[in-house]
């Protein structure tokens, strides 16, 4: 912190500057929020996010062509408040004998016989001050889809909704889904 | 009997209060207070109610920026500049608004490469373990997230300490994580002199050819404390056999005193089993044993049972010379001086059987004591009344004088007599393996003197800390040519140490335990080692393998579990497995944490030949010094777990320190005040110590606790308070603690003493209810002073769930097991010692002790407060951001990203539970302390307001639960953290819309069950049941009724 300090005090002469930035910003992000939290983008939500993932996992083909349910791979997701990433293991179940002349295969099944991992790039991401429960919305029914979006059309994964507060609780308040809107449900 | 102890109503007037600043007590400027409730205090400032008491209460914050303590803060000098900090904070926010736009940092997931079984993601594991404190077992279950161990709690199949464990065993969770814990094994250059030069590193390899070259040499020492568990135990044998080497068991806390008197009593050294719940009278002479004596958490589990139903509750005489937590619970006080011990114990048999011979010469005792004569009788005919139903108990460091054996024999010939013994005091049922004794550690030091011994392994005791001087250890030491340390601190015997063979800590090593003849249970580990750590049966064995000594088992087995498991399918499935074959045998075990049936006991004859060595040796002083262990600390084998130096002490309240307690009078006798540095001199040792002043204690007594004063602890550890074991002395190869005539001299410095409260008011309102039970008898809610209420609100609907909480303030005792789980449970941080001084303390649940009654001899009364959850919530109304709301389930809920700090809340909170971030005490989390952290509670950050939220993952657990499994919540699905670890069952937790649940029904119709400051209508969810006190007094005029 006190190096950090230091740092600061060397540009202090861009403290004007910085404000300046900080105001654009501020006012900007809010031209760009709707009230729906609808379909444009808002700062700070990622809606949209698709980063570039270490192997091209394609859920279109897996899912989409292949018509392998979600929970083969994301096994966890009834039992748990997190859905989880298949272990290199549940891959190798296929690809002990599927598509191993691939280029991005080759290196999965390295990785697994090295026991080693393969560290994907996070794309849904809620702030540490939020706790959701997987598990509770697929027991109540609610599909993947509805959350992720059409992920058996996603060659390349993206974030679907905006998974911001007022997007919960639009859908926490219809009262046909009699959900809790206690602010502990997420919040402790 | 009217006179017992002292008469609760009157006793408070304020002729009996010696401080001369009484003079001064100005009430002119108190508010006048309705209904004031007299005789309940809980700090002399509150009873002298002086100008300076006064001035405090005004500022009610401790926390002002404007008090004198917070004068440095925010400047350089206190470490955190306020005007770096505005900079820093503009530039985060300028930065964190960028990176909104250019997308957040981009965080990675990596998935296991291959999954394990067991493991699911987000979804805790428990698994039973178990934890020997050197003198009680627990069976725990531990929650595991990830393959990280993240809270203790009991096994709630454990027949002995069900769903609670002791402080100490859910704060060594933190010593896992403890960053100074040894990462691998080490070598201390020791110079000629034997003081450490240099501590290098070593690898397995080199340590294990070092050593076992030094083992071939012979004469070989091991020096271990109590081992519990059967299979380490046959290891060490083994290992002994092998290397012919001598097995020495000592531990600073031995219970060696009890078993001694058992052996010249009836034959037998064993340390009975107590039954405090047979038992309908219960008299401690110095025993501490709700407290820090023998298993405290069995016994007071027990004592709890006992006195469940005030109707027929057990009576609890104390007679203390340390203030101790049994004192603070008992029925009926004396206060004595250690050397009257003897005399009060042959004075109860000279009362009850005025015939007996052995006895004679100790008639009328009370009054030569000077205790009450009338109240004593009293206390021997209730003895006699119940014969086979009473217990006598004595022990522990208090009582180990010149008198201790004598006093043993006194007490066990004084439960022969009254016919308890098979009844009360079970000799073959307590834990079979506390066999460490001092008689053990003088010959091993003589040994060392005389050269006998060449290479010593000391495994996790700390005699260089623990022994006086006077007991010649450090000398000894410097006679061994190789010295062995096994443990993981690098503490001031380790450092003395030639090797240190780096042991694993407890919950990363299999073990076994046996927690009470006959119940065994196996200790897994919860988590790999972390570092390259070996544990110290895995040491020994690989010794042997080496050496090639020692039984085919020893040498034959890779690992302590292969050994651990041979010797459970070769010697104890044949006992206890019932036919079952081993494999399930096995798993059984590990599911249920233990196995087996407890021994049971029969009535011994006492020797009479014993009577003999009951001869009085010693000597009365005016002032006699009193050792004894606290309940948090211990020996202070721990005192490097922050979050034990930060509990307050259960009675005195006092944080991070040990003190010289002495009497009011004696503190008048001296002129000290509370934190005056005195020098107390005893047996020829010098400490100085700040003062504490204690009020029922008596006035010829100094009484000091052990465990502090650690120079080689770690960063939180070290020099905390003063070493109190210095004091010991060895007289007639007698280790004594206590008795000894003791000088004090005050200094003429101050000192902060910091306790956790006693600097708030309670403007005479009804808070604590304490009633009889001759008022008991007449009106079963005695004392509890109901108030018409009336409100302008409209009341909240609760359609669902309605939670509430119900504490029985007669079975709590104060032990502090629920603040330890909650701070484990909602990752609450850890200050130190400098903000509690400013009231900065982060605790979700206190436990306010409250003095009643006379002040010289004053009883006490605990009250445990956590957020009272009100329907009429105080708090909520005034946040001006909405971040303490209703919620539908009745819970006063805290959003902390909500939250932005304007303290309104706990400004307006009339129970003061209310705790503030006043830095981010988050970053401040060493690593890889980090892993203790509960990852189902978020970790709170500065400028933001917390509190005890119900455990609401819990009761989101628990609901989900049911859900899930689509039946409706059962009451108990969900308990509470502080529930749950609660010895005495004080704490229930449950939904008030269940008309079967325990907490309804003590809402509708239990008798003393009453609401905090019920007159202001914030309707709280949490009912106290008003202590009862089981001492045929009757309160002078019950103020039972209510405004009608």
């Amino acid at each position: 912190m006190f190096e950090l300090s230091s740092v600061f005090s060397k540009i202090k002469s861009a403290l004007p500057l910085i404000l300046c930035v900080f105001f654009t910003f501020t006012l900007s992000a809010c031209f760009f929020q709707e009230a729906d939290g609808g379909k444009r983008v808002g700062i700070g939500y990622n809606k949209g996010y698709s980063p570039e993932q270490p192997l091209p996992f394609s859920h279109e083909l897996h899912v989409g062509t292949h018509k392998i349910q979600c929970q083969y791979c994301h096994n966890q997701v009834e039992r748990s408040k997190s859905s989880n990433i298949p272990a290199l293991s549940t891959c190798m179940n296929c690809h002990q004998q599927v598509a191993t002349d691939k280029e991005p295969i080759k290196k999965l099944r390295e990785a697994y016989a090295d026991g080693k991992s393969i560290e994907w790039v996070k794309v849904h991401m809620l702030p540490d001050h939020v706790q959701f429960n997987h598990q509770a919305h697929v027991q109540r029914g609610v599909s993947c889809q509805t959350c992720h979006g059409e992920v058996e059309k996603m060659a390349k994964v993206y974030q679907y909704s905006d998974l911001s507060m007022g997007w919960c609780v639009n859908c926490h308040r219809l009262p046909e889904n009699k959900a809790p809107l206690n602010c502990t449900t997420c919040h402790h | 009997m009217s006179e017992l102890n002292h008469n609760i109503e009157s006793s408070q007037s304020k002729e009996t209060i010696a401080l001369d600043q009484n003079e001064s007590s100005n009430q002119a400027n108190r508010p006048s207070v309705i209904e004031r409730q007299t005789g309940i205090w809980r700090s002399f400032e509150e009873l002298d109610n002086t100008d300076e008491f006064q001035k405090s209460l005004a500022t009610e914050f401790m926390s002002s920026p404007l008090r004198l303590e917070s004068a440095t803060e925010g400047t350089e000098s206190d470490g955190f500049a306020r005007r770096d900090f505005i900079k820093l904070m503009g530039a985060s926010v300028a930065l964190t608004t960028a990176a909104g736009c250019i997308r957040r940092p981009v965080q990675k997931m990596v998935p296991y490469a291959k999954q394990p079984e067991e493991v699911t993601l987000g979804v805790s594991n428990y698994y039973t373990s178990t934890y020997f404190d050197g003198q009680e077992g627990f069976g725990l279950l531990v929650k595991s997230r990830e393959g990280r161990p993240v809270h203790i709690e009991g096994n709630p199949l454990n027949p002995l300490n069900g769903s609670s464990v002791s402080v100490r065993a859910q704060a060594s969770l933190l010593s896992l994580y403890d960053p100074e814990r040894l990462q691998k094994p080490f070598r201390n250059l020791l110079n000629e002199k034997k003081t450490n030069k240099e501590t290098v590193g070593i690898s397995w390899e080199d340590l294990d050819k070092k050593v076992v070259a030094e083992l071939s040499k012979g004469s070989v020492a091991i020096l271990t404390g109590n081992l519990s568990g059967p299979a380490t135990q046959a290891v060490v044998s083994d290992f002994c056999s092998g290397f012919k080497a001598e097995h020495y068991s000592w531990e600073p806390l031995s219970q060696d005193d009890v078993a001694q008197g058992q052996k010249s009593s009836y034959g037998e050294a064993v340390v009975p089993m107590y039954r405090y719940d047979r038992a309908a009278v219960i008299v401690s002479i110095d025993a501490d044993f709700l407290g820090a004596w023998g298993p405290a958490i069995q016994s007071t589990r027990m004592f709890a049972e006992g006195r469940r139903d005030p109707s027929k509750m057990s009576r609890l005489v104390s007679f203390d010379s340390t203030y101790s937590l049994t004192a603070a619970n008992a029925d009926v006080r004396f206060r004595i001086k250690p050397s009257q011990q003897l005399d009060i114990v042959m004075g109860l048999i000279a009362e009850i059987f005025p015939e007996n011979k052995a006895a004679a010469n100790f008639k009328g005792v009370a009054e030569k004591l000077g205790l009450n004569s009338e109240n004593f009788k009293k206390v021997a005919f209730d003895l006699k009344k119940n014969t086979g139903a009473s217990l006598v108990v004595s022990g522990g460091l208090q009582t180990r004088t010149l008198d201790s054996d004598a006093v043993q024999i006194a007490v066990n010939y004084l439960n022969s007599l009254l016919g308890n013994d098979g009844r009360t005091v079970l000799s073959r049922s307590g834990n079979p393996h506390l066999s460490a004794n001092y008689d053990s550690i003088n010959m091993l030091i003589s040994k060392m003197k005389s050269g006998a011994v060449k290479t010593l392994i000391i495994y996790r005791q700390n005699p260089i800390y623990t022994l006086s001087k006077k007991m010649g250890f450090h000398e000894a030491l410097s006679k061994v040519e190789t010295v062995v340390f096994i443990g993981d601190q690098m503490d001031e015997t380790a450092s003395l140490s030639n090797f240190v063979a780096t042991d694993n800590h407890a919950l990363e090593s299999w073990n076994d335990s046996e927690f009470a003849n006959g119940i065994i249970g196996i200790h897994q580990p919860l988590i790999r080692s972390m570092y390259d750590t070996r544990s110290f049966q895995l040491s020994l064995m690989t010794w042997g393998f080496m050496a090639k000594v020692g039984p085919a088992r020893l040498q034959n087995y890779e690992t302590f579990l292969e050994y651990l498991r041979a010797y459970y399918k070769n010697e104890m499935a044949p006992k206890l497995a019932q036919g079952q074959d081993f494999e399930s045998f096995w798993n059984q075990i590990l599911q249920n944490g233990s196995v087996g049936q407890i021994a049971s006991s029969v009535e011994r004859n006492f020797k009479t030949e014993a009577l003999s060595l009951i001869k009085k040796n010693q000597k009365s002083s005016d002032l006699e010094l009193v050792l004894y262990p606290t309940s948090h600390i211990g020996d202070g084998t721990l005192a490097n777990v922050a979050w034990l130096q930060e509990l307050p002490n259960p009675v005195s309240k006092i944080v991070w320190d040990n003190y010289a307690s002495i009497s009011m009078k004696t503190a008048d006798t001296f002129k000290l005040k509370q934190g005056d540095l005195i020098e107390v001199t005893a047996n020829g040792v010098i400490v100085k110590l700040p003062t504490h002043i204690q009020p029922g204690l008596h006035d010829g007594v100094v009484a000091i606790a052990v465990g502090y004063g650690r120079t080689k602890a770690g960063k939180v550890g070290n020099d905390i308070g003063q070493n109190g074991y210095v004091f010991a002395t060895l007289e007639n190869k007698t280790v004594l603690f206590s008795g000894a005539s003791v000088a004090i001299r005050k200094l003429g410095q101050k000192y902060d003493l910091v306790t956790t409260q006693g600097h708030d008011s309670m403007e005479g309102r009804q808070i604590v209810v304490v009633a009889t039970n001759k008022d008991y008898e007449k009106s079963k809610s005695a004392n509890v002073h109901r108030h018409h209420t009336w409100s302008i609100w409209s009341g909240h609907q609760y359609n669902g769930h309605k939670w509430g909480m119900a504490i029985d303030l007669n079975t709590c005792t104060g032990c502090s097991a629920c603040m330890t789980a909650c701070r484990s449970e909602n990752n609450i941080h850890v200050v130190g010692k400098k903000y509690i001084l400013q009231g900065r303390e982060m605790d979700w649940i206190r436990i306010d002790r409250y003095y009643v009654g006379d002040v010289e001899n004053a009883q006490a009364v605990f009250q445990p407060i956590m957020c009272q959850h009100c329907d009429n919530a105080p708090c909520e109304t005034v946040c001006p951001v909405a971040a303490t709301v209703h919620s539908s389930e009745g819970l006063n809920e805290m959003v902390y990203n909500r939250c932005v700090g304007t303290r309104y809340c706990s400004n307006n909170c009339p129970y003061k539970v209310r705790r503030f971030n006043w830095f981010n005490y988050a970053k401040l989390i060493e690593k890889p302390m980090h892993m203790a952290l509960n990852p189902e509670v978020g970790v709170r950050t500065r400028g933001v307001m917390e509190k005890c939220t119900f455990c609401v993952q819990r009761i989101k657990d628990g609901k989900n639960q049911a859900k899930t499994e689509n039946r409706p919540l059962k009451d108990g699905d969900i308990k509470v953290a502080c529930e749950s670890a609660c010895p005495t069952q004080a704490i229930t937790f449950g939904d008030l819309n269940d008309e079967n649940s325990r907490v309804a029904k003590t809402f509708k119709s239990e008798e003393r069950s009453y609401a905090l400051l019920e007159e202001w209508y914030a309707k709280p969810s949490v009912r106290y049941m008003s202590k009862i006190r089981n001492n045929d007094l009757e309160t002078a005029h019950a103020t039972g009724g209510d405004h009608a």
